[in-house]
Formats: C-alpha cells, structure tokens, sequence
C-alpha cells in the first residue's frame, strides 16, 4: 500500500477546464471519496490518477514516487470502472486471473488459481467461478470487476462509481462489502460517485469537487456540520438544506455580514402555534415510511424538513419554528467562522 | 405512441377511408383482418413463387429427366436419379468443385487477412482515416463488370499497367508475365481481382467488429498490465471474430457462386485451369444445352452451399452466444 499526492494538477479537454490546479493528499490506507455533480472533474481526477490520462499541469505521486508521465501499467493501480468492464469471451475465474496472467509476472498456475479463489471468496462470487461472465446479474458482474481489481495486491485502488448501476438493494450489501474488504486490506482507495449516502458511509475523508476544483476536504462529520460553503452544504444531507434570507425566522444572534441562512432538520425546532402566533403553515406531508417530510410554507418560502412518524402535525397547522445553532453565509456563498457552533 | 401521433393516424386513416371509391370499399369492408392482411402480402407472395419458387420446383423436376432446352419438342423421358449418378462420378466435374474450392479458400484467407488488417489499422484513428476509407471502398462500388473488362487490360502482357510494375520491380520481361493465359498464374489472376475488389467489403464488416468494442475494456485491460499483444490476442481477436465469422460466410457464398469475374477473364480457361462450378454449369446448360444435367448439377450445388452455411452458422452462433 502507498500514499497519493496530487500537486496542482491541471487537465483541459478542449475548452473545458476538467480539473484546475488541485491539491490532494491521500494517505496509506485511507479511503477517500471525491463527491461532485457530473462533470466536477471527479472522473477525470481518477483516470488522472491511473495514468488513462496525462495531466497537463501539476504532478502526481504514488507511494513516494514520481508517476505523472508514467503508463497506466507501471503505476501498480486498480481500477473499477463504472461500467462492468469484465472481458465478456472469458469466464469468471480467467476475468480474475487476467492481471494475474501478465507474462511479466510469471506466476505459476497453481498460485493464479489460490490467489482467484481466495479473492473470489471475499467477494463472494466463487460459486460461480466455471460461468461465462456474461451470465451474471449486474451485482456479480461488478463483484467481479471488484475482485479483478483486489487479485493484484496493487499499491492503490481506484474506484469509479462502481456501485452506480447496481439496484438500491444491492448497493447497499456492497458498500458494506466494499468497506469491510478496504479494512481488511487496509487498502488506499480513491472512490469516486454522486451518491452522498455512499460518501457518508465509506469515507474516511470526503473531497468535494466542483468545476475541477477541490472546495473542500475533511471528514464526513466535518464536511456536514462544518461545510465551507453553500455548495458544500448542499450536497450533504436529506431533504436538502433550507437556504433563506436573514429575517425570515426569527434567530438569536445574526453574525455580521450574513445574507444566507442555511437550516437542516436539526436546525429547527418545530412546535404547533398556540396562541395565534404563527411562523408558518403546515403545507402537506410526505410518508416515507420510518419518517416524514414536513413541508412547511413561511411567507412565501417553502421549507423541507423530517419529521417523527408518529407527528401530531397535520395539514394546515400553523406553526412556530425557531432556529437552533444555523449556518450562516456570507454575501459570497462562504460560511461564517465557528463561533455560532 | 403518443395521443396526437394516435390521433394523427386515425385522421389519416379516416382520409384513406373517405378517398376509397364506393364499391372497392365495399368489398374490402366484408374481409376479416386477417383477410386484408393478406390482400396486401398477396401481390409479393405472387411475384416471389413466380420467380423464385416456381423455378426452383421446375429445376428440380427436370433434374430427373433428359429435357433439353435447345430440342423443346423432343420427347421428354424421366430418367430417374441418372443425373445425379453421372454428376457425382463426373471428373471432370469433380475438378471444377476443386477448382472452386481452391478459389474459395484463397479468397477467403487473403481477404479476411488483408481486410482485417486494414480495418485494426483504420480503427487507429489516424488522421484522415474516415478519407482513406472512402478511397479502400471505391473497387466494392464498382460493377463486376467493369471490374473484369479493366483488369483484363491491365494483365495485358504487351500494355498492361500490372505486367509493367510487376516487371519494374521484378526484373521478369513483361511478355512472360501471362496472367491469364498462363495455366500456373491465371488461377491466381483471379484471386487477385476478386481479393482487390471484395477485401474492403470484408474490411468494412470488421471495422464493425472493432468499433463495437468498448474502449474500457482496453482500458481496463491496460490498467491490468496486459501489453498491446496480449490485448490484441485476449480482447480484440476474440471480440471481433463473431464479425470476422460473418465475412467470412458472405464472402465463401458469394464465391462459391462466382461467375460474372471468371466468365469476363478467363471464361473458364486456359484449358479448365479456372473452370470453377459456375462456369461449368453454364457450359453444361447453355453451351451443351444438357438442361436436365445441369439442372441436376444446380440442385447439388444449391444443397452443398446451404448445407455448408447452415453448419457454419450453427458454429457461428456458438461463437457469438459465448
């Protein structure tokens, strides 16, 4: 296992800045997801990483060594793609055996065919080892993508939305399976997706991308509770963060210079107006089973925000809410200091 | 479909309906579904028994007896499976089934060599190469036709272009180089032409082949160490062959029945070096004007090359379900 340093690593596609001047450290045996819309760069960041593409700027270092110019095949990588990539004339066992097979490597047979089973094993595809590849369902066709990419022992592994195509089911035994195998392994992976449940769980560190560049990077608690900008606040959380001009709520105390006032769940306290003296009007509510969605209307402003299963709201309620600890955001989008923590 | 697309059809069909005359719509107005399907299909189906069907049950009939074309008042006899007996121990016509089996063979294998060359070195991406595959598929353009008056010019010995390079860059006096009337060369003249003429078709297809290959795969395949000769071997090959399988099957059809090339080169000749079934056949039935006999051989020919496709069809299938 070894570490990864990007150092101002540019990449252009035409006329498009994928990714600008990014830093980005990732350590021995950390995993790490990069979170972005389409076309924040994420991608591109990976395959930078890969050697599938030369950066045009910047550099990159793997464990230590200088590998910007190097080819994908001397960089000891992994790479899971976001499509099952598997080699579909071969089956299952010769799809993990292929990186295995390098006539570099020379590794004898019998050698090839413990290493497969033992990775096989872990993710849990050996039963099916004799299949023809593309006789699989999507979620074993990406265990073995996965697994091609463990047979090697590479230094690093980078993963490419590899759960993207899987139904919700599925996704979520291989999260589980995927972090399992990273602690095993203690394995450095650079996971790429737009999924935030998936960055929430898995990530050591989240690396937040947008337009090519690096917002923000830090732990999952950190980048929710403490996110640098409206952007970031965004992309964190379910039902999404309330954004609303100061003044609408009554707060405590407004830091100067604030313009935006960001709300989660957890941010508002809801109670039924007893005294006439509402804030604002129950709109509906979404049943989602476990829990529901509140959909409160202030003035002309809608709020989303979850409520218990068992809420004596109704629709129609009028309302008091009240703000507890927001987050506020400067004129330029960015958050305002600690001190309202 | 979407309701104004719905909507939109129903207008046009109540339009046909009003602009139909009077008693046609009468009688179809009494037809079942069914039956106006069948009204509309009738006209095809006619004009495909009678050219097709019809001819083919009529062939196999006079298979059986010793009708000649050329005598259409001679007594007609049914002489049974004579023909078919007479055929199969024919050696003269046992050479021509050779000599078509070599044809076939070499055209194939240059073809699918050549053509497959082309189309990985095409799929390069190289600058101009949607150009220069316009300039390959120039010959499949042209007709057969023409294809053999020009080549005959061109294996001139005194004035033809090919006598002169191969000459120019051989030393062999031009003169010696007898394309055509040479027995050793002109079964290759041929070859030559057909292989210059069918090669970008054969390319074409597996371009198709290797355009239909996913780039990850390779990319895959590059981050799993594997050099470009494994990659070749492992993904590309393998990938491409269902497609290299189906050249392969229109090409070996195609030239099992060639005739048009030969009959313009050579006629078959010199001697019966390039005497290929086609040409036989036309000799048998319109030269000889054994109608009966060549009917019979048509028959043969007709079961061995859909015998021979059906079972490398069934291989085919194998090849592209794996």
């Amino acid at each position: 296992m070894s570490d990864i340093l990007l150092s101002g690593v540019s990449k252009v596609f035409g006329d498009t800045q994928a990714v600008a001047d990014l830093d980005l450290h990732i350590g021995d045996g950390e995993f790490v997801v990069l979170l972005g819309p389409t076309g924040a760069g994420k991608t591109t960041t990976l395959r930078l990483v890969a050697g599938l593409e030369k950066p045009d700027g910047g550099s990159i270092r793997i464990g230590g060594r200088d590998a910007t110019t190097l080819e994908p095949a001397a960089r000891d990588v992994a790479f899971v793609f976001q499509q099952y990539s598997l080699y579909p004339h071969l089956s299952v066992y010769d799809n993990l055996a292929f990186p295995l097979r390098s006539p570099a490597r020379r590794m004898p047979e019998d050698q090839i065919g413990r290493r497969v089973e033992e990775v096989a094993r872990m993710v849990r595809i050996h039963h099916k080892l004799a299949n023809r590849s593309t006789r699989l369902s999507g979620g074993e066709m990406q265990r073995v993508a996965i697994g091609r990419a463990l047979v090697r022992r590479p230094s690093i592994y980078l993963m490419d939305e590899p759960l993207s195509s899987l139904d919700a089911k599925l996704r979520g035994e291989l999260r589980l399976e995927l972090k399992r195998i990273q602690a095993e392994l203690g394995a450095t992976v650079l996971y790429v997706t737009h999924d935030q449940t998936e960055a929430m769980t898995m990530a050591d560190r989240i690396g937040i991308l947008a337009e090519g560049r690096l917002v923000q990077i830090g732990t999952p608690r950190a980048i929710y509770t403490e996110p640098a900008n409206l952007h970031v606040a965004a992309k964190l959380g379910q039902p999404v963060i309330n954004l609303m001009p100061v003044g609408l709520l009554p707060a405590t105390v407004v830091p100067p210079g604030t313009q935006t006032i960001g709300a989660r769940t957890e941010h508002l306290t809801i109670a039924q107006a007893e005294d006439g003296h509402a804030d604002g009007v129950v709109d509906w509510i979404e049943h989602l089973g476990d829990q529901n969605h509140l959909h409160l209307t202030v003035k002309d402003r809608k709020l989303i925000t979850l409520a218990d299963a068992d809420t004596p709201l109704r629709k129609g309620d009028p309302v008091t809410i009240r703000l507890r600890n927001p987050l506020f955001f400067d004129g330029g989008g960015n958050r305002i200091g600690g001190e309202t923590q | 479909m979407t309701e104004t697309n719905a909507s939109l059809l129903d207008r046009a069909a109540q339009a046909a309906a009003r602009s139909t005359p009077e008693p046609v719509a009468r009688r179809v107005r009494g037809l079942s579904d069914k039956g106006v399907a069948w009204l509309f299909i009738a006209p095809t189906i006619v004009l495909l028994l009678a050219i097709n069907i019809f001819p083919l049950i009529w062939a196999i009939r006079l298979s059986f007896t010793n009708y000649r074309a050329n005598r259409p008042n001679a007594e007609v006899v049914n002489v049974g499976l004579d023909n078919y007996r007479r055929i199969l121990t024919d050696s003269d016509i046992w050479f021509a089934m050779q000599t078509t089996a070599h044809f076939v063979f070499w055209t194939i294998v240059l073809q699918t060599l050549i053509g497959f060359t082309l189309a990985w070195l095409i799929d390069r991406k190289f600058r101009g190469h949607a150009f220069w595959t316009t300039i390959i598929l120039v010959p499949m353009m042209l007709s057969p036709a023409v294809v053999g008056n020009f080549w005959r010019f061109l294996y001139e010995p005194q004035i033809g272009l090919f006598a002169y390079v191969v000459s120019f860059f051989s030393g062999i006096p031009p003169t010696d180089i007898q394309m055509l009337s040479s027995v050793r060369l002109a079964p290759w003249a041929i070859v030559i032409v057909d292989t210059w003429m069918w090669t970008p078709y054969v390319m074409l297809i597996c371009l198709a082949g290797l355009r239909s290959i996913p780039d990850y795969i390779y990319e895959a395949a590059e981050v799993d160490r594997a050099s470009n000769w494994r990659q070749f071997w492992s993904i590309t090959l393998p990938m491409a062959l269902p497609f290299i399988m189906l050249a392969v099957l229109f090409r070996g059809i195609e030239n099992f029945k060639m005739f048009d090339m030969v009959n313009l080169l050579t006629g078959g000749g010199p001697g019966s070096t390039t005497e290929v079934a086609s040409i036989t056949l036309k000799r048998e039935a319109f030269e000889k004007w054994r109608t009966g006999f060549s009917s019979a051989f048509a028959i043969i020919l007709f079961v061995a090359v859909f015998g021979l496709a059906n079972i490398y069809v069934k291989a085919l299938n194998r090849v592209k379900s794996r």
